[in-house]
């Protein structure tokens, strides 16, 4: 499993294996399409979008998603639902926007890391990896400014959220009532292998571990805990 | 800060008291509890969004994990949902109301 660590220069780095550059692009693929129809889940019929609201950034939709994930990233505001519908009018448009910026700058730097590298390949006519059957030719390694390591650990959190939604992990929040977790948590270490839940709950843990060590890469920094 | 009480390793003191909860700031700022998020995670954000200490950062994020919820900051309505707003941007689980609703 890769990690970030803080290299010799002081440069936030790790190496993904290519099975698991895929399965990041994949999954902030799908988190990007996910946030990207922004209105459509409450649009209502005959009702078309204002545009100059949509301009301003003002949604016409005030309910909670329909989709679970999305209920998950895009938050109630308030318990009460009135003032919650009328929170998430102004500003459930900025918050997408806001998890597409970070899905999108994870998903950015491994295109444009994977089109260097191509780029030098061609150019000199050799590849960038050694002549061995044995490595990994489309594993990438990523360098990460620490400008952008927030917004990685943010979108590395979002993807965990979504994956957790889907296997189940921490329902019935802000009923008090999350004590199910390590219940869960043990019940998908003990599944068999075949199970596909299993291998959702390996990526989930993955990316923990991944968000994890960029932490700990940042805070091997030094300064970086201004406030923004 | 008040001492609360004292322990045979030294004293614990409350911090809740730090908070702002004058009369004229009656808004504040709830976290809840999220399995998901990491502790080192939640504890960071707190740091970056409110410039807490490591320290003050820390304890909110346990009393979040083990009380379920913890008020992390208090002031103007316009400033608790735009605190929100951040926390939600980072995926905690926040949400605004009056310092009395508990």
């Amino acid at each position: 499993m890769s990690s970030f660590r803080r290299d010799d220069n002081g440069e936030i780095r790790a190496i993904f294996t290519s099975q698991e550059i895929q399965v990041i692009l994949n999954l902030t693929e799908q988190l990007l399409e996910l946030l990207g129809d922004s209105e459509l889940h409450t649009a209502v019929p005959g009702e078309g979008l204002d545009p100059f609201m949509n301009l301003m950034g003002i949604s016409t939709s005030e309910a909670p998603p329909e989709d679970p994930v999305l209920r998950r990233l895009l938050p109630n505001a308030y318990k009460d639902e009135r003032e919650a519908a009328e929170f998430r009018r102004y500003t459930e448009h900025g918050l997408r926007e806001k998890k597409r910026a970070h899905a999108l700058l994870i998903h950015e730097a491994i295109i444009s890391r994977q089109e260097e590298l191509e780029g030098i390949a061609e150019v000199s006519g050799i590849a960038p990896w050694k002549e061995d059957a044995s490595i990994d030719r489309a594993a990438l390694e990523l360098s990460i400014r620490d400008d952008d390591a927030n917004a990685w650990l943010g979108g590395l959190n979002d993807l965990r959220l979504a994956l957790a939604v889907r296997l189940g992990i921490g329902e019935k929040l802000n009923d008090g009532a999350t004590a199910d977790s390590e219940e869960k948590t043990k019940r998908f270490e003990l599944m068999a292998e075949s199970d596909p839940m299993q291998a959702v709950y390996a990526v989930y843990s993955w990316l923990g571990w991944l968000q994890q060590s960029l932490l700990e890469a940042m805070l091997s920094g030094g300064d970086e805990h201004q406030a923004s | 800060m008040r001492v609360v009480r004292t322990l045979a390793l030294g004293t614990i003191t409350e911090s809740e008291s730090d908070l702002d909860l004058r009369p004229d700031r009656p808004w504040v700022c709830v976290v809840w509890d999220d399995p998901v998020n990491l502790m080192t995670y939640v504890t960071h954000v707190f740091m970056v969004i409110f410039g807490y200490s490591k320290e003050r950062a820390t304890e909110l994020m346990l009393k979040v994990h083990n009380d379920g919820r913890a008020t992390v900051a208090s002031g103007t309505r316009e400033e608790m949902e735009r605190d929100v707003q951040r926390l939600h941007e980072y995926g905690l689980w926040a949400t605004v109301q009056r310092d009395d609703e508990f």
